[in-house]
Parts: C-alpha cells; structure tokens; sequence
C-alpha cells in the first residue's frame, strides 16, 4: 500500500505541472514533517505541545542567519539547524518538563508566542518585521550548478525525500527502546518510573527529538520560501499542527501525515467559499471530531491509551453505576 | 508627575484590565474545574459579549442615549444571557458529546467553535474594528496628577460586585453545592442524585455569562472592538486563571488583578514592545517555581 | 481510507483544473488578507478593484470579445500563503495582472514567483522601500515609500508645529517601524531632542502603560507610525490619562474609520498622506460616493491607491488590446500622467510612484481638514 503511494506521489508532479499544486503539496509535506515530529512528542510520549512553531522557527532562522551573515549554502546550515532547534527544545524542555498535561501545553502556547515577539522585536539581528531574504538552494559547483530557484517542482521532491526521511526516523524511534518506553510514560508515568525508566530523561528526549525534527523542516522551509519573517510562526500555526495530529490520529505516522495534507488542502478546495471558508473549515473540525474522535487513521488502541488511567477507570465505573441506578 | 505618582497610575490601569482578565478567567477555571478541559473557545465568548451589547444599540436606536443606566443595565443582561446561553449551546454541540473520547478532541473542536464564531462575528458586523459606545466621557477623580476615570472605578466595583456574587453562589447556595460536589467528584455526586449534566451546563452558563459581562466592560473601557480580539484576551485571562491555580475561584481573581499589573509595570518601566512577552514570562516562570499556582488548589471550586 | 484522500485530492485537481478553462474572460488578481485579523485591509483592496471592474464592464466589453473578472484570493498576511498564491495566479494563463498584495512582507515573498512569471504586479499599501530595491521588475507600488512620507512629516513636525521634543511609537510591523524610523532620522537630523521611541503589538489594547509612561516626559509632539485602530486606542487613552501632546501619523491614520473609533479625541490629530486633498477631485468624489453606496462609511487607508492601482491596469489591458502579460507589463512600465484620484501618477524606474508631494490633513469637526502640503 504504502510502495504504491509513494509511486503515485513520485510521478504526480509528472502528470500535473501545475505550479500552485505542487506548491500547495510542498506546504502540506512541511507541514507533515513538522506534526510528524510532534507526533514524537504528543503521540508517542503524551507531551502536548502548543508551541511547536517556535522550533519551526528555530531551524528557518538558524539557515536564515548563518546564509545572511555567514555566507553558508543551504545543505551545509542543515546540521546547525537541526542542532539549534533539537537544542532548544532541550534547553526549554529540560525547564518545563516537570510539569503536566495542560499546564506543559499552556506553557508551550507562551514560549511559542515568545519566541515569535522576540523574533520580531530583535531588528538588528532578525531584520524584525521585515524578515530576511535567503538563497535558495543549489546543487553542484558553478558554472555546471543547478539552482532551486522559485520552481516548485524540485522542492517537491525534497520534500518528499525528508518526509521519507522523518518517516524512517520516527519509525525506528517508535519500535526503539526509547519508544516502548515513552508509550509507557504516556500511560502511566509513575509506573513507568517503577519499572526503572528514568522518565525525566526519556521525556526530554522525547521533546527534544520533536524539536529537532521541526528544526529539520524549519530548514526546509526556509530555503523553499527564500524569505522567512516572524508572520509565518504564529500560534495559529502550531494550533493547527495539534488539529492536524488529532485529526490524522494521534500516534499514527500515516495519521501524521493524512492529517497535515487534508488540513493543508481542504482551505484550499474552500477557497472560492471567500470569506465564509474558515467558517466551515472550523465546522468540519468539529463534525470529525464526533464521529472520529480518534482521528481519520488513529486506531482503537490509541483513543483507549489517550486518557489518563485514573480517568478511564472512573468513567467505567460511573457507566456501570448509573446503569445499576437505572435498573 | 512624580515618579511615584506614575507608578500608582500604572498600578491603578493595570488593575483595571487585571479586573477584567479576572471575570474571564473566572469562566476558565470553573470549567477546568469541574471537567478538566481548557474551554479553548472562551475567548470567542467573550468577545461575543461585547458584540452583543454592541447589538442592543443597532436593535433599539431608541436606546442611543450614552449615558442612560437602563441602557448599560440593557446592554450587561444581553450580553450575560446571550453569553450564557452560547456556553451551553457550545457544550451541548461540541463538547458534551465528546466527554468519553480521547481529551484532546475537545480542544480540537474548541478550535473548530473559535473559527466558527470568530468568521460569524466577522460576516455579521464586518471585518473593521467596531466603535463602542462611550460611557462617563473621560470625566476622572484627579488626585495630584494621578487619574482614575469613571469608567475605571465602574470596572473595578462591577466586577466586584460579581465576584462576590459568584463567590456567595458557590458557597452559599445548593445548586453551588452540587456544583462544588461535582469538581470534587463526579461520580460521588451522581450518586448523591445531582444531575452532573445539569450542573455541567449552569457551569457553562454561569463561567460564559461572565465573560459576555467582561466583554462589554471591554468593550466600553477601550472603545473599540474587533472579532479577533478574543484570541488574546482569552489567552491572557487563561494565564490568569493558571497564575492562579486553574479550578480555582478566588485564584482567578487574585491572577487576574496579578497578571494585569505585572504587566502594565512590565511595559510601562520595560519596553511596550514586549508587552506580551512579559505577560507569558511571569506565566512560565510562576509555573515552574509554584506548579500550582499562587493559591494552591487546597479546594475544588 | 487511504484511497478515500487520494479520490478526495483527484477531485480537488479536477475542479480546479476545470475552473480555469473559461474563454472571453481576462481575469485580474487581487491578493490580500480577507480572513483573519487584518481581514480589513484585505477586503478594502477587493471593494476597490470592485468597483473598478464593474465600471469597466458596464461600459461594454474591454477588448473585443474579452470581459473582465476578478480572481480574489488570501493570503492571511502570511508569506508562505502569498507564495502559493502567487504561484496559483502565475499558473492560471487568463490572469494577466495582480493588486495586492497588502502587506510588504507578503510583497516581498511573492514578488520573484510575479517576476518569473511576467505577471504585473501593483501593490496598493506595500510601502517599505526595500521591495522596489529587489529589483523586480513586475513591481508597482500606488503608496508612498517610507523613506519619502515620513521624512516630510518630519519636516512638517519641525517647521510648522515647532516640534521640539518628540516621542516616537511604531506598531512593530514593516510598515509602522519603516515610517518610524524614517521619521526618527530626519527629525533628529533637524535637531529635535528625541524622549523615546517605542514599539506597541498590532492586535493590542492597552496601551496604557505606555502612555503613563510618555506622560511623565511630556513631549510637544507624538509620531505615530501605524494604522488607525492602534491610532485610535492611542489618542484615546491618551486624553483619558490627561496626556497634551499633538499626535501626528502616516496615511495609516487618513481614514473616516479613525475618526469614528476615536470620536471626539481625534480632534487635532495630524496625519499625512500622498497627494493633495483627495475629496477636492472629481473622479474621487464619484469613487467615494460609490464606495460608500456599496460598502459603508468604512474605506480603510489604502483605499484609493488600490482603486488607482486597479484603473492602470484596466487601462494597460485596454491599450494593450489583446490577452498578453508581457505586453501588459509593458504598457503599465510606460504609465504616463494616469489621472488617478490621488493624483497624476508616474512610476520611476523602480516602479514607485513619482508623487512625490505629501499633504497634512488635521482632524476638525469629525473631518479630515486639508492643511496644505508638508513641505513646500
């Protein structure tokens, strides 16, 4: 299934030229490399994170500066922007961390928002609001070079590389130690922590790993764009990489990525709807959500892992009880 | 002006905005603390508050006389039951149905409810900021060269007044009982014969029709309103609702006042231009030295 | 399920694909942020070229056999979204030339996708110098640069209201923190003492702390450069605290919609704007009634140069005759004298408008009241 995808997504751009389509494509591929790595830490780990565009930021930014002021070309900033942005979920997730459930998420949301004001406040060093413009990518030595240019057609399939890439990773991670371990945390941290993991660590690694796959497409997008300014790290932007995770289904790689390309393409297909698209973009949020609150692939397993123990637990009790009542 | 004097006037305007962070910051803890879910779509609400005292005026042009009390008093019942009764809609669509899935799909369709209303706002009064009706002029008691408006003290002891109603509902009255009952424990309640569903949704009316209230102090206070700007506010007065301990009452007022006078000093002495940043900084800080918030959350409210 | 996506993004194409197949139809785009917070500024854009089309095609087809439509799209003032709709209007062959987009930094992402697509592109409210600099040649712009409004306000600042000491407030966005800056250049190089120069958030309410703040340094004159609903929070809340400061602002703030969020404080504001005094036109006169008659009262600032900027395109396809991009460019590189409501318009090589004269309006009697021009 997953081989005739992949050769259906490699041909496509054979059988449609068109510019737009494409481009909107790359967008959702970024877009799926950045819940994919989300996924890692809300999926896997249950670290739910409001602020993933902060490291978005991250890795643009990091390719951004080191291209203005450095001089250095797209593939050689690809290890710094990773390692910046896996290094500040770091250096955040190792102060946050010890907090839980919604107050991790609230704190995300801020350090998100923070990121981006500072982004847009720091003029001399990020050019503020006006953003820097940066070279896109080329391959080979010159005169014999190709460059990326404006053309979506290349991005398109480097896009699709590091989808392939993310995929990999985040596979091996999930069947690694480490994965079976974060399931465990996910479901019951304090067992967890009886059964010898050292849950603070793991978690870190968890958040980290996520951060610096954002970093990876912070990269990405940074040399698609040619331009990166604090505008396209907003919050709304990492609200919707947590709408596109639940809906494609929480924990699920392919769920990850069905969940970023329909998110990414359904405005789209509303866009003659004008004004009244983000009307019924928000209506059809919610009318999948009560009918698959598990998401488009998400599996049973999941919805039952999802909730808390305690929760769970209580809420069958209260079902057998009221039924008790009932009788 | 001394620079003491200045300081008491940032002091006093930062407790007028911290008095309206309070009363909707009152609507998220109260329903965190009875289902533990962060009511995403709150800041909507509110900000449908101020619209709907905004629609007492374009409904009864009669009524355009600025300064009547029977037109504030209009404009407060409209927004409080509108809102209120938006909170329980809301809850019975998107949020009632989903009390056995996964948490997470709530928020999503808490986002999904924000768009909704926001472009429903945005179709029905336009996408321009609207101009709100303005009480008392800019008449103010002068203390030196320290200002405190009308419209200031008519914030602080409004939303006073309410506060301390909540407070004498929640403590004194049986439907509070059951309400605090059912924060404590669900099931327990149920079996005491509470209708939790019932109480669920006075919650969600009670918590929205505060912030419909807060929405037209809103509104009146800066005279203008748009329909993105719940976004913010909603997110600052859930921060207050953190700073004080989330599920807690009396919390959300004292981090509301808290939040809204940090702040103001924050861009007043600092720098305006990272306003924001102050108001999410004092939340990541706060919560990593008190977790739980400036009153700890001895008690489920 | 799988399979279900793939139907689903089949059809998408499908719809789209048949959608851009229309003959006799030569489209216009128009790009700009018409959901989301600044949703305003978009649609304004969008009534302009409106009502600029629909006076076109009333008087009969353009050219022989061709109609004119519009193709409205969003780009939620987010650069990769201008990007991709960029490349959506250079990928449909029936668009030959673009209004939008509003916000500078979306100009400056979608402006290489215009180039390479021949595509004419002219920005209504795009006003930070640096884009024109890129050297794309598809780029026109119908507002004033920074780095030539607000050097004259300055100018103004200094020689008729005697500003002295001045306290500078930017909105932190290209477009308030270019005039700003500008502005602080030229009123220092007159030499004005400067108290301060702060940014505030687009999208706040309270600036409060802010303006306590500037109260106790007391400046003659406050610049502000941004737009009308932060304007308008700012002189109110300034009388509230008892602030006496003259405020002065770029064309951000020549809007009715300002006068109407600031009511009776917007009494003796400053601001300036491009050209003479707008209503003294005929053919501005008619747009403003007509404006008015479709839309409200509520014409936001950039108004008048989208309604510009949308009759020089009308007029190059009309002159140009036939359905060809780069001819179009051509003919709108070639521009000469076009009469438009803000004045006689010209582009320079860069492809900024040539108007170079700046007008100060003073708010009076709830009305924009046309002072003369900043500097003479």
């Amino acid at each position: 299934m997953s081989a005739v995808v992949l050769l259906i997504l490699v041909a496509l751009p054979l059988f449609n030229h068109n510019e737009y389509h494409l481009e909107v494509l790359v967008s959702a591929g970024i877009f799926a490399i950045l819940v994919l790595g989300l996924n890692v830490m809300t999926g896997y780990c249950g670290l739910l994170n409001l602020g993933q565009a902060a490291f978005f930021a991250a890795g643009a930014y990091t390719y951004a500066l080191l291209n203005v002021k450095l001089g250095l070309s797209f593939w050689v900033s690809l290890p710094a922007c990773v390692i910046s942005a896996g290094g500040l979920g770091l250096l955040f997730g190792s102060c946050v961390l010890r907090l839980k459930g919604d107050y991790l998420a609230l704190v995300t949301l801020g350090f998100g928002e923070i990121v981006r004001i500072a982004l847009n406040n720091m003029d001399s060093l990020t050019g503020g609001p006006n953003g820097l413009t940066v070279s896109h990518p080329v391959i080979g030595l010159s005169p014999k070079s190709f460059d990326f240019g404006i053309k979506s057609m290349p991005y398109y399939y480097l896009t699709l590389l590091a989808i392939i890439v993310t995929v990999i990773i985040t596979n091996r991670l999930s069947s690694s130690r480490f994965g079976r371990a974060w399931i465990a945390i996910k479901e019951d941290e304090v067992a967890a922590a009886c059964m010898g993991i050292n849950t603070g660590k793991l978690k870190l690694l968890a958040f980290c790993a996520g951060s610096a796959i954002a970093g990876f497409a912070g990269w990405l997008f940074a040399g698609k764009q040619g331009f990166v300014s604090p505008d396209s790290f907003d919050f709304i932007t990492s609200i919707m990489l947590v709408a596109m995770l639940v809906l494609g289904g929480i924990g699920s790689i392919s769920g990850s990525i069905v969940g970023a390309v329909a998110l990414t393409v359904l405005p789209e297909i509303l866009r003659p709807l004008q004004q009244y698209r983000m009307f019924l973009f928000g209506a059809v949020m919610i009318v999948m959500m009560l009918f698959r609150p598990q998401g488009i692939l998400g599996g049973m397993r999941i919805f039952e892992e999802f909730r808390p123990e305690n929760e769970r637990v209580r809420q069958e009790e209260d079902e057998v009880l009221s039924e008790d009542l009932r009788q | 002006m001394s620079h003491l004097e200045t300081f008491l006037q940032q002091l006093i305007n930062g407790l007028t905005i911290g008095m309206i962070y309070a009363l909707i910051a009152l609507g998220y803890t109260m329903v965190y603390g009875i289902i533990q879910l962060i009511n995403f779509a709150h800041g909507e609400i509110f900000i449908t508050g101020a619209f709907f005292g905004l629609a007492v005026f374009s409904l009864f042009p009669s009524l355009t006389q600025w300064n009547s009390v029977f037109t504030l008093v209009l404009m407060f019942c409209a927004a409080m039951a509108g809102c209120g009764l938006l909170g329980v809609v809301i809850e019975r669509i998107a949020y009632r149905p989903l009390r056995k899935a996964p948490r997470l799909a709530c928020l999503i369709t808490a986002i999904g409810i924000s768009f909704i209303l926001q472009n429903v706002l945005m179709l029905i009064w336009g996408p321009v900021d609207k101009s709100f009706p303005a009480f008392f002029k800019h008449s103010a008691l002068t203390v030196g060269a320290l200002r405190i408006t009308f419209m200031q003290g008519f914030i602080i002891t409004t939303s006073l007044v309410m506060m301390i109603a909540l407070r004498f509902f929640v403590t004194r009255t049986m439907l509070g009982k059951a309400l605090r009952a059912t924060s404590e424990d669900m099931t327990a309640a149920r079996l005491m014969g509470i209708n939790v569903d019932k109480v669920i949704s006075v919650c969600f009316l009670i918590g929205s029709a505060l912030g419909g209230a807060g929405g037209v102090m809103y509104g009146m206070y800066y005279n203008t309103i748009s329909f993105h700007d719940g976004y913010l506010v909603g997110i600052k007065a859930f921060t207050a609702a953190v700073l004080g301990g989330i599920g807690n009452v009396p919390g959300a007022m004292l981090g509301g006042i808290a939040l809204g006078m940090l702040e103001g000093l924050g861009a007043g002495y600092l720098s305006s231009a990272w306003k924001n940043v102050f108001a999410f900084l004092i939340l990541v800080i706060l919560l990593l030295c008190w977790p739980s918030g400036i009153l700890r959350k001895s008690r489920n409210e | 399920m799988r399979q279900k996506v793939l139907i689903f993004v089949c059809c998408f194409f499908a719809v789209i694909s048949l959608g851009a197949k229309k003959i006799g139809v030569i489209k216009i785009g128009c790009v700009g942020p018409i959901t989301g917070d600044q949703a305003s500024l978009g649609l304004d854009q969008l009534h302009a070229l409106q009502i600029a089309v629909d006076e076109t095609n009333a008087k009969g087809e353009i050219i022989p056999g061709y109609r004119l439509e519009i193709v409205s799209l969003d780009d939620q003032h987010n650069p990769s979204q201008a990007v991709a709709m960029a490349k959506r209007l250079a990928s449909d062959p029936a668009v030959v030339a673009v209004v939008g987009h509003v916000n500078s930094s979306c100009s400056l992402a979608a402006g290489p996708i215009y180039q390479n697509a021949r595509l004419t592109q002219i920005s209504p409210s795009s006003s930070n110098p640096e884009i024109s600099r890129k050297g794309y040649d598809t780029f026109f712009r119908t507002c004033a640069t920074d780095d030539i409004q607000a050097p004259q306000a300055a100018y103004f600042a200094f020689t008729q209201l005697k500003a002295r000491q001045v306290f500078i407030i930017d909105d932190k966005t290209t477009y308030g923190k270019g005039i700003a800056d500008e502005f602080e250049k030229e009123i220092l190089r007159l030499g004005a003492t400067m108290f301060g120069h702060e940014g505030i958030m687009q999208g706040d309410k309270d600036f409060t702390p802010l303006l306590t703040k500037i109260k106790a340094l007391n400046p003659e004159v406050i610049f502000f450069g941004g737009m009308y609903p932060e304007g308008a929070l700012l002189v109110r809340q300034a009388k509230a605290l008892g602030l006496s400061a003259e405020w002065l602002g770029g064309d951000g703030l020549y809007v009715p919609a300002f006068i109407v969020l600031a009511k009776e404080d917007a009494e003796g504001v400053y601001c300036t704007f491009i050209g003479a005094d707008v209503r003294s036109l005929a053919s501005a006169k008619h747009y403003i009634e007509t404006y008015n008659a479709r839309f409200g009262q509520e014409r936001g600032p950039y108004s008048a140069y989208a309604y510009d900027a949308s009759n020089i395109i009308i007029d190059a396809i009309r002159k140009t005759g036939k359905l060809d991009r780069q001819a179009i460019l051509a003919q709108v590189k070639a521009t000469k004298d076009f009469p438009g409501i803000v004045g006689v318009t010209n582009f320079d090589a860069k492809g900024d408008s040539t108007i170079g004269l700046i007008g100060v309006f003073r708010v009076k009697n709830q009305a924009f009241e046309y002072i003369g021009p900043a500097k003479k």
